[in-house]
Parts: structure tokens; C-alpha cells; sequence
């Protein structure tokens, strides 16, 4: 079975650049576009790894990562935090919010799939590369 | 009482010329004051020193008195020794009478030089008594010896006549009659002499007494005026130096950036004028500080919105061109992957461009921070050495790393710290050709010490400085124009600076360069008020 990963991103070309890159990559993309959204799909469809990217609309992601955290059936779930560049603390806060690990924007896809794999229990079966 | 006299001081509307003048003015009339009072006991001491002088003439005439009473006294018991007529039978009456002529001529004389001493005295006495006041007792002993005398001169020229008429025994016992009356004006000077003995040793007494009295008022006169003058030029010079004090603090605290403090001079002179216009200064500062800081705040929130705003769409052009170039998308012909890089190196330029610019202008607002944590010095150079490594061997560069073992943990921000080194080191691969890259790290003195040597072209001397500033490399002509945002040693210069450090360089042309930071081990994050 794919492992599924769950895409929190507002912007559509980075949804769209993460989804073309880890399907590539042999795992199944959900795609969430508010921290909302993302909480609700984390409940329903328990991804195996949750991408957060911090600057959303409205609940942003630390918000969002703490949430889906306190929630004893979804705290198991690693989540990887897309930073900004250069918001000095930005380490800690997503560390404090109890991200696993975090990722700065410009991210280099293949770092970002390096990333990943650390994270996730076993490497999918299936993938291309 | 202190501070309440010099608030009075302050608060008198007056400038500061009127009211110095004026307190020059009251020690003027203390002074004439102290001086009118010194006068007076002198003419004090005057009055009772010629009191003194009248006395004492006053005395001289009673003791001459006394002295011609006794006199007078003693010729009548001379004449009284005189043979009576009836010895004078027995005898040689021609010579008795001779000698009771002669004797009594004496006694006239003596009686009328005491009465001329007297009636002059009288007239001394007089004119003492209307100086000194008139003394009861004593007119009371005058008056009986001029009755004394009267009876007594009356006598004494009865006896006088009789002589001359040769009757010897009629003056005879006329003078045993008179006798008393001379004891009597005898005893009358001697109670005058010893009146007025009296009087003069009471008169010293007094004068004394006097004397030290008005030294002592004189003396307490003198320090209260010394003691007024100075309260009075306390309170004054407090009065201006309290403002002054005051108001150089306010500029103290104005010059470290502080403009809510206002000063509260009570003075209603040109020091209250002064105050009021520093706290309007102050004020206005502060309005004009806080408008700056508005500005600057809102231009680097417009740099941090406008560089998140550019990244965006750039990391989307960055992030297609790596899935594109990694054959996400299908196979890739290498004419269009040649393309497809130069498109990925300006990318990566531009964002690079936009990262330096939003990291500066965060410097320049002060709202750059630094989170301090322990780091290995060891640690950053073994990161920094291992990032560059590919670089070196693309170059055929040799890279050393000299950093001795027991270098000790410090404090600060490492990624930061990272980020300078990196960005010496990377300068340092960029600008060599052939030879190699040194990093040197140490301790010394609490200060951690790095340095990163190359076997480049060097800088001349008077680019060293210059190429720590924005947008600055040294010289093109000189050397071949590498790419860079020109900020990467602006940045470093900065961040080292954070952490209470310095930068440097030295090179010389044509024997590479040597750039360096050192920091302190322990840095404390000041972060700007």
C-alpha cells in the first residue's frame, strides 16, 4: 500500500510542485488548503506524514501542528513544517508547536524527499526512485 | 526649611540678574547695618570714657578740697598754739602778738585759698553734676560745707580784725569757737572724696560691664550677617544650579534616546524659561523619534512583506525547474536542460538577492534577532568545510581546516555564526584560482578567534575597508567580477557585530587574503531598545 502524505499549502503552485514530486516519488498526495482543512483531513484520512507549511490564512500552521498534536490518535502522525526563509526562531516555534522537523522554503525537492523518508516508518513500496 | 527657602528663592518671579542684585544688594545692607551698630558702641564707649575723664577731674577737686580743708584745719590748730594774752603778760607780749599776727595771717590765707578752690570746685562740681546727673547726697555735703565755710570765713575775719587791732585774746577765743567748724568742712570733703571714690570705681564697673556687652552684640551681629549672607547665597546658587543639575540630566537622557522624562523647574526666571523649552525640545523629539521609528518599521515591514511576496512566485519558478531538470516531467534534451540551469542559477541568485536585502534591512531597523544558544565553534567549521567541499574539488582547490581539539563550547547564534563562515569561505573559493583555503579556528582570552586564508589575488589596501560596506567589491579592473549580491560581507560584518565582535581582513595584492571574526565565547544578545 502507498503511503499517503498530507499537503498543507495555500499556494497552488507549491501544491502543485509537492504533489508532482512525491507522486513522482511513489506516495499518495492529499492536498489541504487552510489549517482548517488540513485538521479535518488529518482526522479522516490519518496520513502517514503531514507537510505543514506555517504561513496559512486565518490558523496558521503552528496553530494547526499543535491542534492535530493534542489529539491523542493523530499525535503518532510526524508532521514536517515548511518555514519561511530567515524568520530567525522559526526553528523553535515549530519545534514548540511540536513539529518533528522542519524544512525552509526554497526547499530542494530532492532535501524535501531526503526529509521525508527520515520520517516515515518504512520506505514505500513502489517507489521510482 | 532648606529646600522650602530655596523653592521661595525659585519661585520669584524675577530674572536671574535681579535677583543676584538683589541678594548683593542685602548683603550691602547688612554690612552698613553691621556697621552702624559697630559705631554705636564705639560712641558707647566714648560717652562713658569721657563720663570717666569727668569723674576723675571730679575726684582730683574733692581730694584738693579735702587735702585744703585739712590744711585749713591744721593752721587753725597752729594758731591755736598761739600764747593767749595772758601768757603773752608773763612773756614778751610784743612778740606774741608778732607771732599770733603772723600765724593768723597765715590762717586768713589758707582760708581764703580754700574758699577760692571752693567756689571754683563749685563750679567744676556743677558742671559734673550736669554730665553725670545730679547726685543727692553729694550737693547735700557741698551745701553743708558752704554753710560751714560761710560761718566759718565770717569768723575767721572777725579773728582776722581783732588781731589786727592787736586784741590777741578776743581772736583767741574767737578761733576755739571756730575750731569745730573746720573739723566740720574737713569732715564734709573727706565724705565728698569718699562719694565720689565710690562713684568712679562703680563708673569702671559699669563701663566694664558695658563694654562687654557690646562686643557681645556686636560679635552675634557680625555672625548673624555672616550667617544670612551665606543662607541667602546657598539658597540663590541652589535656586540655579538645582534647574541646571536637573536639566543636564534631561539632556543626558535625551542624548541615550530617552525622551519621556520631563523636568519640573519651579524657577520663574530665565532657568524656568530654559526648562520649559528643553521639555518642548523633548517633547517634540520624542514625537519626532517616534515618527522615525513608525517609518523605519513600516519599511522594514513593507521589505519583509515585499521579499515573502517575491519569494513566493520565485520559489514556484525554482521548484518546476528542479522537478523539470530531475525528469519528473518526462526526458529532458540537454539543449533545454543547458538553458533550464542558467534559469535555476539566476533563480537561485535572485533569491539570494532578496534574502541579503531582507536580512540588512532588518539590521538597519535593529529588528534583526539573534537567538543565543551553546554552540561548537568545532562544529560550525566541520558544517561549514563539509558544505563547501564540493566546491573546492569542482575548483581542484586544496581546503584545510586547523582547529585544535579542546576548543571550548560558546554561546550565541549558530546558524549566524554558520552563516559567516560560510560566507568568508565561499568568498575565498570564489575568488581562488589554484592553492588552497585555510580555516583557522582558536581561543584566546575569551574570544573566539576564526580566520579563513585563501591564495587568491588579494585586496589592495585601500579596498579592505571598503568591501565590508553595501554593495561593494574591490576593484574590477583588478579582478574578475564574480557574482554575488555584494552584501554577504555587509551581513557578516553585522551579525559578528551583534555578538559584540569584529571583522577584518588583511591581504596584500598578489599574496592572497586573510579574512577574520572574532567573538566573544560567551555573548550576551542585546537586543536595541
Amino acid at each position: 500500500m502507498r503511503k499517503r502524505i498530507l499537503v498543507t499549502e495555500d499556494h497552488e503552485d507549491n501544491r502543485r510542485i509537492l504533489r508532482d514530486l512525491l507522486s513522482s516519488a511513489g506516495y499518495q498526495v492529499i492536498e489541504a488548503v487552510t489549517g482548517e482543512e488540513g485538521i479535518r483531513f488529518a482526522e479522516t484520512q490519518r496520513p502517514d506524514l503531514i507537510l505543514m507549511d506555517v504561513q496559512l490564512p486565518g490558523l496558521d500552521g503552528y496553530e494547526a501542528t499543535r491542534r492535530i498534536k493534542s489529539n491523542l490518535a493523530l499525535r503518532a502522525i510526524p508532521i514536517i513544517a515548511v518555514t519561511s526563509y530567515a524568520l530567525s526562531g522559526d526553528d523553535v516555534k515549530a519545534r514548540e508547536a511540536g513539529c518533528d522537523a522542519y524544512v525552509t522554503k526554497p526547499f530542494s525537492p530532492r532535501a524535501l524527499l531526503v526529509k521525508i523518508r527520515e520520517h516515515l516508518p518504512q520506505d514505500p513500496p513502489g517507489s521510482s526512485r | 526649611m532648606r529646600g522650602w527657602l530655596i523653592r521661595l528663592v525659585a519661585r520669584v518671579p524675577a530674572t536671574v540678574r535681579a535677583k543676584l542684585l538683589a541678594a548683593l544688594l542685602a548683603m550691602v545692607v547688612l554690612l552698613i547695618a553691621l556697621g552702624v551698630v559697630s559705631l554705636q558702641a564705639l560712641n558707647a564707649a566714648n560717652r562713658r570714657a569721657e563720663e570717666l575723664a569727668k569723674l576723675q577731674e571730679k575726684l582730683a577737686a574733692y581730694h584738693e578740697l579735702q587735702h585744703g580743708a585739712l590744711m585749713q584745719n591744721d593752721r587753725v590748730s597752729m594758731a591755736l598754739m598761739v600764747p593767749s594774752e595772758g601768757a603773752a603778760a608773763r612773756g614778751r607780749p610784743a612778740q606774741v602778738r608778732q607771732r599770733a599776727q603772723l600765724e593768723f595771717e597765715l590762717l586768713l590765707r589758707q582760708v581764703d585759698q580754700f574758699r577760692a578752690n571752693f567756689d571754683r570746685h563749685r563750679f567744676d562740681v556743677k558742671d559734673a553734676a550736669q554730665f553725670l546727673g545730679p547726685v543727692s547726697e553729694e550737693s547735700h555735703w557741698l551745701s553743708e560745707i558752704l554753710t560751714a565755710d560761710d560761718q566759718f570765713v565770717k569768723t575767721v575775719t572777725q579773728i582776722a580784725e581783732a588781731i589786727r587791732r592787736g586784741n590777741v585774746t578776743e581772736g583767741h577765743d574767737q578761733l576755739v569757737r571756730a575750731a569745730p567748724l573746720a573739723d566740720q568742712i574737713e569732715l564734709a570733703t573727706g565724705n565728698l572724696a569718699v562719694l565720689a571714690d565710690a562713684q568712679m570705681a562703680a563708673s569702671i564697673r559699669q563701663s566694664r560691664a558695658a563694654y562687654l556687652t557690646s562686643r557681645w552684640v556686636v560679635t552675634a551681629f557680625a555672625a548673624a550677617s555672616v550667617g544670612l549672607a551665606l543662607l541667602l547665597g546657598y539658597a540663590i546658587s541652589l535656586s540655579l544650579i538645582g534647574p541646571v543639575n536637573q536639566m543636564d540630566d534631561q539632556l543626558r537622557q535625551i542624548a541615550s534616546g530617552n525622551f519621556s522624562r520631563r523636568v519640573a523647574v519651579e524657577n520663574r526666571d530665565e532657568l524656568g524659561a530654559l526648562a520649559a523649552n528643553l521639555n518642548r525640545m523633548s517633547e517634540e523629539l520624542g514625537r519626532l523619534y517616534r515618527q522615525l521609528e513608525d517609518a523605519s518599521r513600516y519599511k522594514s515591514e513593507f521589505l519583509a512583506n515585499m521579499s515573502h511576496e517575491l519569494r513566493t512566485p520565485l520559489n514556484a519558478i525554482l521548484g518546476y525547474t528542479e522537478l523539470i531538470l530531475d525528469q519528473i516531467y518526462g526526458e529532458v534534451p540537454d539543449k533545454i536542460r543547458g538553458v533550464l540551469e542558467r534559469v535555476q542559477n539566476s533563480g537561485r541568485h535572485l533569491l539570494a538577492l532578496i534574502n541579503d536585502v531582507l536580512d540588512l534591512s532588518k539590521i538597519e531597523a535593529g529588528q534583526f534577532t539573534l537567538s543565543f544558544n551553546d554552540y561548537s565553534m568545532a562544529d560550525i567549521v566541520r558544517t561549514v568545510s563539509t558544505a563547501v567541499e564540493p566546491l573546492t574539488a569542482e575548483k581542484n582547490l586544496a581546503l584545510r581546516v586547523v582547529v585544535p581539539p579542546d576548543l571550548p563550547r560558546g554561546r550565541g547564534d549558530e546558524r549566524r555564526i554558520t552563516q559567516v563562515l560560510l560566507n568568508f569561505v565561499g568568498n575565498a573559493i570564489k575568488f581562488t584560482d589554484a592553492g588552497e583555503v585555510v580555516i583557522r579556528a582558536g581561543v584566546a582570552d575569551g574570544r573566539f578567534l576564526v580566520a579563513v586564508s585563501d591564495t587568491g589575488p588579494g585586496i589592495r589596501e585601500e579596498d579592505q575597508q571598503r568591501i565590508f560596506e553595501e554593495f561593494q567589491q574591490a576593484d574590477s579592473s583588478s579582478t574578475r567580477p564574480k557574482d554575488g549580491t555584494g552584501l554577504g560581507l555587509t551581513i557578516a560584518k553585522r551579525i559578528v557585530e551583534l555578538h559584540r565582535g569584529r571583522v577584518g581582513v588583511t591581504s596584500s595584492p598578489g599574496q592572497g587574503s586573510t579574512f577574520w571574526f572574532e567573538l566573544p565565547v560567551a555573548a550576551e544578545w542585546e537586543p536595541k531598545a
